[in-house]
């Protein structure tokens, strides 16, 4: 690290803090919100502490619509994506690095072509191709399309090719099967890069509004990002309940902001991995 | 997924691709013993890949030469003339310049925020981690909930922006409900979100930026802005591109702010690429129209992509 002037040590702070602050501020804001009586939002003085505190928000909020019902849908939906993605990612990057088979280069091309593809581009197709197995407004069309993922693939085999091949072999001469070695060696050495997979994958899915969107119709159906735009839209007008519609948007936040505060070190470093690595 | 890139630089390192001639036999020969296990290992991954990315992919553009209405009529053949229909549609070119817009906008605004964000948090300052992590944080809020918050904070005279501007005595216009303030609100809320992204970028990229050559600079008499200009920006340039070309192709993706905030308007004016699809498809369901557009964002984000990749490529073998 170069010597910091004093100057420069001020300045940073300074300027670091108050874009933290511009960050945190809306948070801020919508928890406040989220306590406050409706008309204290909608009031003229701006209540920086929430001069009548109002919890019993939250359970209102979470009882207008069954909440409770979308953040189960949410969370098996994102966890078979994340289940069903390291299965499938980590087998063919196990292929990929240690299985000696011809026309490799061309297994890579065909997954990068992959990622090349975003579900913006194609929802159209993979709706009609769901809807004539009528899986649409269920569980697997929620979960297929994200099954197979050209970059799961390509994150775990970052974290296959640095383990040593020569622990590969050995395990091989000693008769192991390669379903073995994945799981005994090569997964347990790559702990990091499927943490960073899990992480990432269950936040994008919890997060995704998209794909839900067009693949469910029904409430029973719905994820949280879901049901919070269709909070919006029924509360629309005049009476719309600011105070319960940010109360629950914090309960929405609560558990990606958990999951990233416990996993950040993985987060991070797998996002900035990819600037160093490229 | 966005793919961020990871392990792409690594397809010619440490691979049996690399195996000199004289371990080809032995390769052939337990490639055919391998046989049946690289197929079981790469097969259910490569087929739901095969199934919901690479058919859907010629499927749309089969679909885009199509005459459809979703719910009725029968699809009937007419070539071009879906491509020919958006040309023509004031509606196709105001999405596709509101989508240049916001990618304009995070290129030129969130960018340099970001950068500028990572080289103080590459100070080694005390407290840099706490930053970090506050800084990134919205990156992982769903869109969604930040949009609905932005939605508050933009909330036409009781919003905190509006009271907070009337302090300055400014006047705030109504956000969310005028041109061009609506498409700025949305471009607000995606630099709000994704700047702590492109700062982690730059991060990742500072670290490789070598400090002896920065040193021998200031030695030299080189003063912070030249050190800046001649050493950091160089050195930093491949994570400078890759982040250009993430971030358009992240832009170009814009969809639930718009959804949550502005529904695509008023007249228009927040509409989309995506959006613009996403209402042709499933709002009028007309798949001509919308598959067509979809082509043309695929070939767009596609091309963008294969940038991405080949330059990331060479960038590790330069590295």
């Amino acid at each position: 690290m170069t010597t910091v002037t004093p100057f420069k040590k001020f300045f940073g702070h300074a300027v670091l803090i108050v874009a933290s602050l511009l960050v945190l501020l809306p948070v801020y804001w919508m928890a406040v919100s989220a306590v406050e009586p409706n008309a204290d939002i909608l009031s003229s003085t701006i209540h920086w502490i929430p001069t009548h505190f109002q919890p019993g928000n939250f359970s209102k909020a979470l009882h207008a619509q069954p909440f409770g019902r979308f953040f189960l849908n949410s969370f098996v939906m994102s966890t078979m994506i994340v289940v069903l993605q390291v299965i499938t990612s980590s087998l063919a990057a196990y292929a990929l690095v240690f299985i000696p088979m011809k026309r490799k280069r061309s297994w890579f091309f065909s997954i990068l072509l992959a990622m090349m593809v975003p579900m913006q581009a194609t929802f159209i197709p993979v709706y009609l191709i769901l809807s004539s197995v009528h899986l649409i407004n269920t569980y697997l069309g929620l979960v297929l399309p994200f099954a197979g993922s050209a970059f799961g693939i390509f994150l775990l085999r970052q974290g296959f090719v640095s383990i040593p091949k020569d622990l590969v072999h050995a395990a091989r001469i000693d008769g192991a099967s390669e379903w073995k070695i994945l799981r005994s060696i090569v997964l347990p050495n790559a702990k990091p890069m499927i943490l960073t997979l899990i992480l990432l994958n269950f936040v994008f899915h919890y997060n995704d509004l998209f794909w839900p969107l067009i693949s469910t119709s029904t409430t029973n159906m719905r994820v949280v990002p879901v049901a919070l735009s269709y909070f919006l839209s029924q509360e629309a007008g005049q009476t719309l309940q600011w105070n319960l519609l940010m109360a629950a948007d914090l309960v929405t936040i609560i558990p990606v902001l958990a999951l990233f505060l416990a996993g950040q070190r993985y987060m991070i470093k797998g996002i900035m991995g990819s600037a160093i690595k490229g | 997924m966005l793919p961020t890139n990871d392990a792409l630089g690594s397809i010619t390192d440490n691979d049996a691709v690399t195996v000199k001639t004289s371990q080809r036999r032995l390769l052939r020969k337990s490639s055919s013993l391998y046989r049946f296990t690289h197929w079981a290992f790469l097969g259910p991954a490569m087929f739901f890949i095969t199934v919901f990315i690479f058919v859907p992919a010629i499927y749309v553009i089969y679909l885009s030469l199509l005459h459809w209405n979703l719910l009725s009529s029968h699809p009937k053949f007419v070539g071009l003339a879906n491509y020919k229909y958006l040309f023509h549609d004031s509606d196709f070119r105001t999405a596709l310049s509101n989508s240049g817009i916001v990618s304009a906008s995070m290129v030129l605004i969130a960018l340099p925020l970001g950068l500028g964000l990572a080289m103080l948090a590459d100070l080694g300052l005390r407290g840099t981690k706490l930053y970090r992590t506050i800084l990134f944080g919205p990156y992982v809020i769903p869109l969604v909930a930040s949009g609905l918050i932005w939605s508050l904070l933009f909330n036409g005279r009781h919003g905190l922006v509006d009271q907070v501007l009337s302090i300055f005595g400014i006047q705030g216009p109504n956000w969310l409900g005028s041109q061009p303030y609506a498409l700025i609100a949305v471009i607000v809320v995606t630099i709000w979100q994704f700047t702590g992204y492109y700062m982690l970028i730059f991060l990742g990229g500072l670290q490789g930026v070598p400090v002896g050559l920065k040193e021998a600079a200031k030695v030299d008499g080189a003063g912070g802005w030249r050190v800046f200009t001649s050493v950091t920006l160089p050195s930093l340039s491949p994570s400078i591109f890759f982040a250009v070309v993430v971030c358009i192709i992240q832009s170009l993706q814009t969809f639930d702010q718009v959804y949550i905030m502005t529904n695509g308007g008023p007249d228009g004016s927040t509409t989309t690429l995506v959006y613009y699809i996403f209402r042709q498809g499933f709002g009028m369901y007309n798949i001509g129209p919308a598959t067509a557009a979809s082509v043309i964002l695929l070939v767009i984000l596609a091309v963008l992509t294969f940038i991405q990749l080949r330059v990331s490529q060479r960038w590790v073998v330069e590295a």
